[in-house]
């Protein structure tokens, strides 16, 4: 798994590619604590490249949402396609998520 | 039959080369994925509770079946227990209400056609069977491609 971050205006985007596994979302997991203890607010995961996904990086995203909104910020998700929307769909993350179809309306919405 | 410690850093050697048996033998991407993540999250939580504290293996066995199913075994000698008991979690809690963690026995229910679990001697065995969609016509079976 590879991830790209990149600082917008008012908010970070990392756009994730290949598997999250228990293994990788590890990886991940750090980078969004990083990007936290750097003062993200609002960061939007672009999943357009990701292939895969298991509960580790389910609990990862969930885990950053709960720390996210203690401090008024938010973790937004655009480009759910394939077994990574089915993951999402079959764990209810789908309803309790902020979830865009682009990374352009993902970003307008802040 | 692939048997190695029970380490998370071994995960790819277990799933890597049963989904490439299972592309081999004609199964669609949609199917693979499944089989993946319900092997994935069964071994994840065998590496991470069946030894603790200590070390043992995990042996995953896999077969076909008739009528296109796959039979995948994930077999351990730690502490006795039946994954299959484990209540559904919360899915419709919001942000602040949901547990993190619970949802790989979840995922594993959604994405078996069957999971059962036996002991047998100093074994746990978690049972798994996946109907995939048909290769092809075989003049018997419908055609259903994957989605």
């Amino acid at each position: 798994m590879e991830m790209i971050v990149r600082q917008e205006d008012q908010s970070v985007v990392v756009s994730v590619n290949g598997r999250m596994d228990a293994v990788t979302a590890s990886q991940f997991d750090k980078r969004l604590e990083t990007l936290m203890a750097e003062g993200a607010l609002h960061i939007i995961v672009n999943f357009r490249d990701l292939e895969y996904i298991s509960s580790a990086g389910l609990q990862t995203i969930l885990a950053t949402a709960k720390k996210l909104e203690n401090i008024n910020g938010e973790i937004l998700l655009a480009n759910l396609s394939g077994a990574v929307k089915e993951v999402f769909e079959i764990s209810g993350f789908d309803t309790i998520f902020r979830i865009f179809d682009t990374e352009d309306a993902a970003l307008a919405s802040i | 039959m692939i048997k190695l410690p029970a380490l998370l850093s071994n995960l790819e050697k277990w799933i890597t080369p049963i989904s490439e048996f299972l592309k081999g033998d004609g199964l669609c991407k949609q199917n693979v994925t499944h089989i993946e993540l319900a092997l994935e999250e069964a071994l994840v939580n065998v590496c991470r509770y069946a030894y603790q504290p200590g070390q043992g293996d995990i042996e995953v066995r896999y077969q076909v079946l008739d009528n296109h199913r796959y039979l995948i075994e994930i077999v351990d000698s730690g502490v006795p227990f039946d994954v299959c008991t484990l209540p559904t979690p919360e899915l419709k809690a919001c942000i602040s209400e949901r547990k993190v963690g619970g949802l790989g026995v979840h995922i594993i229910r959604k994405m078996a056609d069957e999971m059962t679990y036996r002991r047998e001697g100093d074994c746990n065995i978690l049972r798994l069977i996946f109907q995939a969609a048909p290769k092809q016509n075989d003049g018997v079976t419908p055609f259903q491609p994957c989605a």
